[in-house]
């Protein structure tokens, strides 16, 4: 099948499948906190009603940023499974993320500031990593687009176990999960109220979700792309890691942003920067 | 097809409240009561909230901020008034710095009696509030 | 007109400029000739490239066959004395001592007959990358030039203690353009470092511009470590004047180094490192800051640091594969590590672009050391990028500086509502550094993909180095694009500071961000028709595709040249801020961005970004990147002289 139609079919299902991982994401914590939870398309009935709302708009820059975010998350996942190369996707992604964090802070307020700011820690912690798989999974592969990892004989993740762990790692940053959510609360944690959606309502916050599910389904590709001898198998090994991270975010505190920054920094380096340093003096 | 009804967000804010009703209310997110069930999430952030419960009463201090919070949701909203206190300044409805219930800065749409209001009786509110959330939507759509 | 006659006349030109420039004390007069001064070079710079046509390189002499030993002695000893004097009076002792022992070893070349003679034709070089420096020198030198102009007057307005000296500042900007001139067309290497000392000279005096004694202590530090890169460039000259055809560039460089010739190309290349302001010779520029900001956007951006990497990108096949080529390699990529780090906790946003300077010329001295047609690519396509985007947000930053009277990027809060056209101009500029696909992110990501193929430890401690320091720089950059993006009503005096603007800067901004969006657009034809044929040519390499685009790629990169403009066109049609309701914990915030307080008090909003300050020691980093790339320079030079 030609590339572009995954392409396609990225943009059109990967929010269906950010949404659903949401749902059963407060299902599971639910039951893990002794309560019932909430039905497992709770997610999308709350974009839903969002939608329904009015805006507020602080600054009404916010909203093309908002929508240029969702827009290149879901571009990154198109260009990434549509076979374009896998550096550049990792450019689009860091930008897609950027945008969000302009947009929380164009609104000139404490909280979505610091959110933002703290964000911005979030992204220096994790970038160094998804720069460093990609590379990683082209030297092991030789190839550099999505179709040609996956039809490898190369076995990405056995040649890189360093680059799997500091990916669960990143992935519970990313993901927004405790303890490394500095940024951005889901609800009931309010240490800096909503962080970085405090300034935005209605619609903007229908965005945020929207990106925020792209971006749970790009990580899923992500790991297949490290699974990459079946897709089956990089979704399962996905959603287990999904599940240790409900685990961990049930079970942990937040930590300061210091912390997160320099235990990322340590790890990546010693986890990725190893097992890189490894691939190029075994001469692959 | 509307959403309010699957998803109303709360806004919780104390006004005098002795912290009777508060308690209540947070018991309402405790697995015994478990109103998440329902998609109802205790948002700190008025721009996120539906509905706007207020337990304990205006004094001079929070009359700019109920109004502050109350004008900062987006439409269409609700107020729930918790607790005795909220609906008509309660036992300290005579003292010298209390002006009295909710009812005296922002428009009220559900009194929930009690002091201190039950869970039941909360949730009860809440109900009424989606109901009232679902007209103002309808008289705006 | 033929070639010969058209890069005379742009050495030639700027010269006359300068020196006519001198004696006029008038302002309209000077601005005038300013402005014409800076059109005619820029037209003959076009003329000259179109003149090029597409041919690989042309050689040639001077007219006559005049052979310019004498005449470059000539300049030579007038600089000497020159710098002597003016060391002199200022107290200072090592530069004097730096100058003599380059002009010692000049007269004895020629005294003791060891100069060899120089074949007359081959004096100049010009091919594709002199094209695509004349370009850099020839378009945007005159638009800062024309700049300078509305800077200086607000400059001189804002700051009444200086003196002005606007006819020497302006004359010297012109001469340092018929130096750059000089130098990218050179062949001949001993009139190549004439021009080099000449563009050292003018940056010196430039730097010391207000004559207080930080800047003149700061002038001094770049005047002694360029005169001591002069002077390994000097030694340099002496070791080859023992080999035939030594003292041609082009042959020098055709292929891999010979034994013999390391040496020199070790000198050579610690020349281009001092120039290109590499640690641990990054200190001058940071002190360079304090000049106005035109001489920050010319000479220390867009175009003297470059001609430390235009040497270096020269030397580029002779150090290929070679130890001395990998250790110049980690000096640029350990640079651009460690002022990336020490970039993230600055405040002074003339200091961030600095830093990023000397981050952005380490990527270009890696690329340079490593030697393939590939990295030679990326690093030319970063010096066009580079030149562009640092030259307008230096420009831009003085306009802001000028009007807002601060530097310090926490007081460009709401930048947005305050200057909103300028607002754009820099957004465009910064996008232009670190946006997809903005050329330097290109060059980024080219650059990770040919490191994937160096080979051992090295190629993996290079892709560990590019993936720390890309995340750094979106750090620095998301940071002060947070600032300029935000917004909050103003008052009515505020709403006036744009107008004072001058035309100078707004022609000469806007100008320059269409071309780093033009340059953004046209990427691909840039890499066809110029960079792509210079790097196969440096490297006799076969034909490749540098920049293979998919129609989608394509689409998504032109999308971004347009995002952020768009976005703020977008936020200026519809101009309203609600500023009574962003959250404050129930508090009333009004105009002027304060908010209620506790017991009835009012406090102003201040919104500091995050320095790092407790993860990242600002100044621990730089002293660390300037002692690990001393030692690995010194490495450098030894390997040179020693490994045969």
């Amino acid at each position: 099948m030609n590339p572009a139609v995954y392409g396609i079919l990225f943009v059109v299902f990967a929010p269906v499948f950010g949404g659903l991982l949401a749902g059963v994401d407060r299902r599971v914590s639910a039951r893990m906190q002794g309560r019932v939870g909430p039905p497992l398309l709770q997610p999308f009935y709350d974009v839903g009603k969002l939608f329904q709302k009015t805006t507020r708009q602080i600054n009404p820059i916010a909203e093309p940023l908002l929508l240029a975010h969702v827009g290149y998350m879901a571009a990154c996942g198109a260009l990434l499974l549509g076979g374009t190369d896998l550096i550049f996707t990792a450019f689009i992604f860091a930008l897609a993320a950027l945008l969000l964090i302009l947009a929380a802070g164009s609104a000139n307020s404490p909280f979505s500031f610091t959110g933002a700011e703290r964000e911005l820690v979030v992204l220096l912690a994790s970038e160094p990593f998804f720069i460093l798989m990609m590379a990683a999974v082209c030297k092991v592969t030789g190839v550099s687009s999505f179709g040609a990892v996956l039809a490898s004989t190369q076995l990405v993740a056995v040649q890189l176990p360093g680059v799997v762990l500091a990916f669960l790692l990143v992935a519970t940053i990313k993901l927004r999960k405790s303890p490394f959510d500095i940024s951005i609360s889901h609800h009931p944690h309010q240490e800096l109220v909503s962080g970085l959606t405090s300034d935005m309502s209605g619609r903007l916050l229908a965005y945020v979700e929207l990106g925020h599910w792209y971006e749970s389904a790009l990580l899923c590709t992500f790991m297949v792309l490290l699974f990459n001898w079946s897709v089956p198998l990089g979704i399962a090994a996905f959603l287990v890691a999904y599940a240790l991270e409900v685990l961990v975010d049930n079970a942990t505190s937040r930590i300061k942003w210091q912390l997160l920054l320099r235990s990322t920094w340590v790890a990546t380096f010693l986890l990725c920067g190893g097992n890189v340093l490894a691939l190029f003096l075994l001469g692959r | 097809m509307s959403f309010f009804a699957r998803s109303p967000w709360i806004l919780h804010y104390d006004g005098s409240s002795c912290n009777g009703c508060d308690i209540e209310v947070l018991a309402c997110l405790t697995p015994l009561y478990d109103v998440e069930r329902f998609g109802v999430i205790n948002t700190g952030n008025p721009k996120h909230a539906d509905l706007l419960l207020v337990t304990g009463s205006v004094n001079e201090r929070n009359i700019e901020i109920i109004q502050n919070l109350y004008r900062q949701m987006p439409d269409p909203k609700v107020v729930v008034a918790v607790g005795a206190c909220a609906c008509s300044g309660g036992i300290f409805a005579r003292a010298y710095n209390i002006q009295g219930g909710i009812d005296k800065v922002i428009p009220v749409d559900v009194y929930v009696p009690g002091c201190a209001a039950r869970p039941e009786s909360i949730i009860d509110g809440v109900v009424s509030g989606i109901a009232a959330l679902e007209e103002k939507r309808k008289k705006t759509a | 007109m033929s070639l010969p006659s058209l890069v005379a006349a742009l050495v030639a030109l700027p010269a006359v400029v300068g020196a006519i420039l001198i004696l006029i004390t008038r302002t309209p007069l000077r601005n005038a000739l300013v402005v014409i001064g800076g059109v005619a070079i820029a037209i003959l710079a076009v003329a000259t490239v179109i003149s090029f046509g597409n041919t690989s390189g042309v050689f040639f002499g001077l007219p006559g066959g005049l052979a310019p030993g004498k005449a470059l002695i000539a300049v030579e000893i007038a600089l000497t004395i020159f710098v002597v004097v003016i060391s002199l009076m200022n107290r200072r002792f090592l530069a004097p001592l730096l100058a003599v022992a380059q002009l010692g070893i000049s007269l004895y070349l020629e005294i003791a007959g060891k100069m060899p003679e120089p074949d007359p034709s081959r004096l100049f070089w010009f091919d594709r990358l002199s094209l695509v420096m004349v370009l850099v020198v020839g378009l945007i030198g005159p638009l800062i030039c024309i700049n300078a102009i509305g800077y200086m007057r607000a400059y001189h307005r804002a700051s009444p203690m200086i003196v002005g000296r606007r006819t020497v500042f302006f004359s010297l900007l012109f001469v340092f353009l018929a130096g750059m001139f000089g130098l990218v067309v050179s062949n001949y290497l001993p009139m190549m470092l004439v021009f080099w000392e000449i563009t050292t000279i003018c940056s010196f005096l430039l730097i010391g511009y207000t004559r207080t004694d930080e800047t003149i202590g700061y002038a001094f530090r770049a005047l002694n470590m360029n005169l001591l890169g002069g002077l390994g460039f000097g030694l340099a000259i002496v070791l080859l004047s023992n080999q035939p055809n030594g003292l041609d560039l082009a042959k020098l460089t055709a292929g891999p180094a010979s034994a013999a010739l390391l040496p020199a190309i070790a000198l050579l290349a610690f020349a281009g490192i001092t120039k290109s302001a590499q640690m641990p010779f990054s200190s001058w520029l940071i002190g360079a800051m304090y000049a106005p900001s035109p001489t920050s956007a010319l000479l220390h951006s867009s175009t003297m640091v470059k001609a430390g990497v235009f040497l270096l990108l020269r030397l580029s096949p002779a150090m290929s594969g070679s130890t001395v080529g990998y250790l110049v390699a980690f000096v640029g990529m350990l640079t651009f590590l460690f002022a990336s780090l020490t970039a993230v906790t600055e405040q002074n946003t003339k200091k961030v672009l600095a830093y990023s300077t000397i981050g952005s010329l380490g990527l270009i001295v890696g690329c340079a050391g490593i030697g393939t047609p590939e990295l030679a690519w990326v690093g030319v396509m970063i010096i066009i990028f580079h030149a562009l985007a640092k030259g307008l947000l230096f420009l831009v930053i003085g306009t802001i500086e000028n009007r807002l009277y601060t530097k310090n990027m926490e007081n460009f809060d709401a930048l947005l509502s305050l200057m909103p056209r300028v607002s754009i101009l820099f957004m465009i500029g910064i996008a232009g550094m670190f946006i997809a696909p903005f050329g330097v992110v290109i060059a980024k990501w080219t650059a990770i993909r040919a490191f994937l193929e160096v080979p051992g430890a090295a190629g993996a401690a290079l892709i560990l180095i590019m993936a720390f320091g890309s995340s750094l720089t979106i750090f620095y950059w998301g940071k002060l694009l947070i600032k300029v993006l935000s917004a909050r009503r103003q008052t009515d005096y505020e709403r006036s500071i744009e107008s004072r603007v001058s035309r100078y800067e707004w022609i000469t901004e806007g100008a320059m961000a269409v071309g780093v969006l033009l340059a953004a657009g046209g990427v691909g034809v840039i890499s066809d028709q110029v960079v792509g044929p210079y790097a196969l040519s440096a490297f006799s390499a076969t034909p490749r595709v540098f920049l293979a685009l998919d129609p989608v790629m394509l689409i998504v990169m032109l999308s971004t040249v347009l995002l952020l403009p768009f976005v703020a066109l977008f936020s200026w049609l519809r101009p309203t801020y609600d500023h009574a309701d962003f959250y404050a914990s129930g508090r009333s915030a009004n105009v002027g961005h304060v908010m209620g307080a506790a017991l009835g008090g009012i406090k102003k909003v201040t919104l500091r970004n995050y320095y790092l300050d407790g993860v990242i020691d600002g100044a621990l980093m730089f002293r660390a990147g300037t002692v690990a790339c001393g030692a690995v320079l010194v490495a450098m030079v030894t390997a040179g002289m020693v490994v045969r």
